[in-house]
């Protein structure tokens, strides 16, 4: 009998209705001194990066995971909040832990990974399995395994070891028990009482902890933050300071921008992206890919390496370049890449006067925000409304008529400009579109994959608007009034804040975080700083519901 | 070539900010310089009902049954044996490979007491004289400057005295019997699996304003890059390439545009290439002929006296099965056929008059010091490239 069929066979069943019981009705684990306060599921991102971090890269994850979740209120990360976990999820679950149980306690992991070895290979050991599972509930948990647990997973693994008649495949067993339990899927968040207000609940040390890992790292917290929840220093502002500090001053911590940047700018959005192929043969899936990559790495550098202002980002002309993404940008770039080797990435500047300045110019944004086949001014005006400005635009009337808009072949609207023109003359649609449209109908002369062109159907691109009563005429001129609108620096407090709560932020902690956003605005908006002000403040660490 | 290209190759990985000017920074005085890549390039063909009379030399199956007739099988029988698999009505196998690649040496005739290939060594096996293509049209040039009788018309330019002794070796082969856009099998496969791992081949176009009338000068190199995709598997346009300066594979041709048709006046023409095909490609009395459409991509005929043996070299390695033809009769018609660079002690002709069907679409070029030296100008065609790919497409 294989492993895979053990856990089917002993525990499979169980573990999965368990799971479920969890989430349906709430149902407890094992006691602690804490109460449950919020469940929040890892993303796709934070549950590779777990299992890497715990037992190493080495750790094969074949395939997605799950889907990437439910987007609310501009984030990723709010939607993980609710429980959606589908019957086909659990399944995948269940299966990607039988494939990481499996390399575990494989031959050449054992050794490494499991801590000791039993007395005989064929028989049950508790003692050793005890130690593994005591070790790897700490940091899958993020927290202390209680004993009840750990006797749990100890019986677990001694009941498959009987059954299969090897220890390493009993243990992996109940290893596959551990990594698809809601204390692994799931960060479970537990509150306690707040010492200095007694009537109010704060997470505890380790749900601190947790918050604090998946915030700056976008992973479990490690060994030190663990130990730092269990002393009690992150319950201290010096303790909580000096883990921050660790945190931000970690080349990990571009993990926890990357993972930021790309629930905010909906990078999720890749994993379905069409481009037509036949209208824009250019946008290969690596263009697809190097272009996600293109703006992450700019993210990087610009925000961690150059500890820049964020504002800035709208403006730089620094981004890096591979070779195919220089041929849809129309730029020379030189490259050496070795057969089969590694995409050269290239930083590069666009020189003065390329319509190519800002994060809004780049590929990402521009094919993100548009239809396969044509471009939209509407949705990449909608874009930056939402994304960038955290501005809400209503979704259209059930009856609006798009023909007009659509049809492309009228010699009388050849530019979508013109065709919007007439469109906004419904007044139901005019409101919106006043929104969306003007930025949007600047950047048209990116089309859909993002390659510049000067005309559409033979007639010129207007590039002219106006955005906050300020004309511009091109996107080199929006791009700096966009730069310096106050909405752009609140717009990122809040959305860091949503995003390292998953949850919106209360009334009063709006304040906080409006008076925040004007300090950096009087400064520079440093990443490092927004995070260290946010991570420091103590409604960071608690569950308050509006 | 490696001692060639990784100490060039050091300066490339660039370790500042890249910030290049396509401004200005032609290698000359000249007002402009395109930069190209080549996306496609095969033998041209164009072939038509009065190309055969005789039907033609058919395919494989032909092939391998006069062969079989030959060694003096009946044509039933023949045929038996090609669909038995080679095993003839006796139940005793017959070698029908022996000539479909270099790689089946144990199945070859012995030379010098060793089995060989007689693909390899085609003169070991008698002329089998295969059909030669007729008819008035064939893609080409007039390089001796005569018209004779035995001339062709270009079906495109409509230039008289057309010499292309290559397309009357091959234009009866069903796998060249053929034109635009099917592209010869085997080279498409070659040139499709190819590019992904060869040096691409550049071209420069430098004048005072290409979009007029007018002298220009033309240059060929080889490339330290391999060519990009595109979502069709076609050639990316506006990719940019670093110009290897070896100069085995640098030419250089005064030109002339008129009427966006560029030509060149004849000369020596080489590129080194790392396909079994074009291990290397070379002319002598080279002519081009270009149409520079709209979209900055240039697309017609490149010809001029290739060594036959450099063809019959590619289509040997190919075998007889990728190449579909009869190889000694291949053999057996360019030695007779060839008509230029004849040998000062022999007086054979060790050239052949042939012509390619070139497509080139914009690229960047620069040097190995990161100088933009050739601007990509235009979105380059829709698709452009293998025509494996090009069929594909809708």
């Amino acid at each position: 009998m294989t492993p895979h069929s053990i856990n089917r066979d002993v525990r499979g069943t169980h573990t999965v209705a368990a799971l479920c019981a969890y989430l349906v009705l709430g149902a407890s684990v094992p006691n602690t001194t804490a109460q449950e306060s919020a469940l929040v599921r890892l993303t796709t991102a934070q549950y590779e990066h777990s299992v890497h971090d715990i037992f190493g890269k080495s750790i094969k994850i074949d395939g997605g995971i799950v889907d990437p979740g439910m987007r609310e209120n501009g984030l990723l990360a709010l939607g993980s909040r609710k429980l959606t976990l589908s019957a086909a999820a659990l399944e995948r679950y269940e299966s990607l832990a039988r494939q990481v149980a499996t390399q575990v306690t494989d031959r050449r992991h054992r050794a490494t990974l499991i801590p000791c070895k039993p007395q005989t290979e064929t028989a049950p050991d508790p003692e050793c399995a005890s130690q593994f599972i005591d070790r790897a509930g700490l940091f899958l948990f993020r927290r202390p395994a209680t004993n009840a647990e750990v006797q749990s997973y100890v019986s677990m693994a001694g009941s498959a070891t009987e059954t299969l008649g090897d220890f390493y495949d009993g243990l992996g067993a109940a290893l596959v028990g551990m990594l698809v339990a809601p204390d692994f899927l799931f960060r479970v968040e537990r509150t306690e009482p707040d010492p200095s207000q007694p009537d109010t609940q704060r997470l505890d040390a380790y749900s601190r902890a947790s918050r604090l890992s998946f915030f700056l790292w976008n992973t479990t917290p490690d060994a030190e933050l663990l130990a730092a929840a269990e002393s009690g220093a992150l319950d201290s502002d010096a303790g909580l300071q000096q883990q921050i500090d660790r945190l931000l001053s970690s080349r990990r911590s571009a993990d926890g921008l990357r993972a930021f940047f790309s629930d905010m700018l909906g990078f999720d959005g890749f994993a379905t992206l069409s481009v037509d192929a036949s209208l824009y043969p250019k946008f290969t899936k690596n263009v697809a890919d190097d272009a996600r990559e293109q703006t992450l790495r700019t993210l990087v550098q610009h925000l961690l390496d150059k500890n820049a202002d964020y504002r800035d980002l709208f403006v730089t002309r620094d981004t890096f370049l591979t070779p195919a993404l220089a041929a849809v940008y129309g730029v020379p770039l030189p490259r050496s890449q070795e057969l089969g080797g590694a995409v050269p990435w290239v930083p590069y500047r666009f020189p003065e006067g390329d319509p190519h300045v800002g994060l809004l110019t780049h590929v990402s944004f521009l094919s993100l925000h548009s239809h396969p086949g044509t471009t939209s001014p509407t949705l990449r005006g909608k874009a930056v409304r939402e994304n960038i400005l955290c501005q809400r635009v209503p979704p259209p009337p059930g009856d609006v008529d798009f023909s007009l808009v659509q049809d492309a072949s009228d010699p009388a609207f050849r530019t979508v400009r013109q065709r919007l023109t007439e469109h906004r003359e419904n007044p139901t649609c005019a409101a919106c579109h006043r929104m969306t449209d003007p930025i949007g109908l600047t950047l048209e002369v990116f089309d859909t994959s993002g390659v510049y062109r000067t005309t559409e159907n033979g007639a010129p691109i207007d590039t002219s608007g106006t955005f906050r009563r300020q004309p511009y005429a091109d996107v080199v001129e929006l791009v700096p009034i966009l730069r310096n609108d106050p909405a752009v620096t609140s717009c990122l407090v809040n959305r860091a804040f949503s995003y390292g709560t998953a949850r919106m932020p209360s009334t009063r902690e709006l304040s906080w975080l409006f008076d925040t956003g004007a300090e950096l605005m009087d400064t520079e908006v440093t990443w490092r700083d927004l995070m260290r002000r946010i991570a420091r403040n103590e409604d960071f660490y608690t569950n308050v519901f509006d | 070539m490696a001692t060639i290209e990784r100490p060039l190759r050091g300066p490339l990985i660039c370790a500042g900010i890249v910030v290049l000017s396509v401004a200005g920074t032609s290698p000359s005085a000249t007002a402009e310089t395109r930069g190209y890549v080549i996306s496609m390039i095969h033998t041209a063909t164009h072939a038509n009902t009065d190309t055969c009379p005789a039907g033609g030399n058919g395919g494989p199956v032909d092939i391998r049954t006069r062969r079989l007739v030959d060694a003096g099988f009946d044509n039933d029988e023949a045929l038996r044996i090609i669909g038995n698999g080679g095993v003839d009505d006796n139940g005793t196998r017959v070698d029908i490979t022996k000539l479909y690649g270099s790689s089946a040496p144990a199945g070859g005739q012995p030379w010098n007491g060793q089995p060989v290939s007689p693909g390899n060594v085609p003169a070991l096996l008698a002329d089998p004289v295969v059909e030669t293509a007729q008819g008035r049209f064939a893609y080409g040039f007039d390089l001796d400057g005569q018209v004779s009788p035995d001339d062709f018309e270009d079906p495109d330019s409509h230039e008289l005295g057309v010499d292309n002794h290559m397309w009357r070796v091959l234009g009866c082969f069903d796998v060249y019997r053929i034109r635009r856009p099917v592209v010869p099998y085997n080279e498409s496969i070659v040139w499709d699996t190819a590019i992904d791992s060869m040096p691409a081949w550049l071209m420069s176009v430098s004048g005072e304003n290409l979009d007029r009338d007018g002298d220009v000068t033309v240059t060929f190199d080889r490339s330290f890059n391999v060519l990009l995709r595109d979502a069709y598997g076609g050639v990316m346009s506006g990719a940019t390439f670093v110009i290897d300066p070896d100069p085995r594979s640098h030419n250089v041709f005064k030109g002339t545009i008129k009427n966006q048709v560029l030509t060149i006046e004849p000369g020596d023409f080489s590129l080194q290439g790392e396909s079994q095909f074009y291990a290397v490609l070379r002319f002598s009395q080279t002519q081009l002929r270009l149409q520079m459409d709209p979209d900055g991509s240039l697309r017609g005929i490149l010809g001029g006296y290739q060594p036959w043996r450099d063809y019959y070299h590619y289509l040997a390695i190919r075998g007889e099965s990728d190449g579909q033809v009869d190889l000694p009769g291949v053999y057996y018609a360019m030695k007779r056929l060839a008509d230029g660079g004849p040998d000062i002690m022999t007086g054979e002709n060790t050239e052949i008059s042939a012509a390619y069907w070139l497509e080139a679409v914009p690229a960047f070029h620069v040097t190995t010091s990161g100088e933009v030296t050739g601007k990509s100008v235009g979105n380059g065609p829709k698709f452009s490239g293998p025509a494996a790919s090009r069929l594909t497409t809708p």
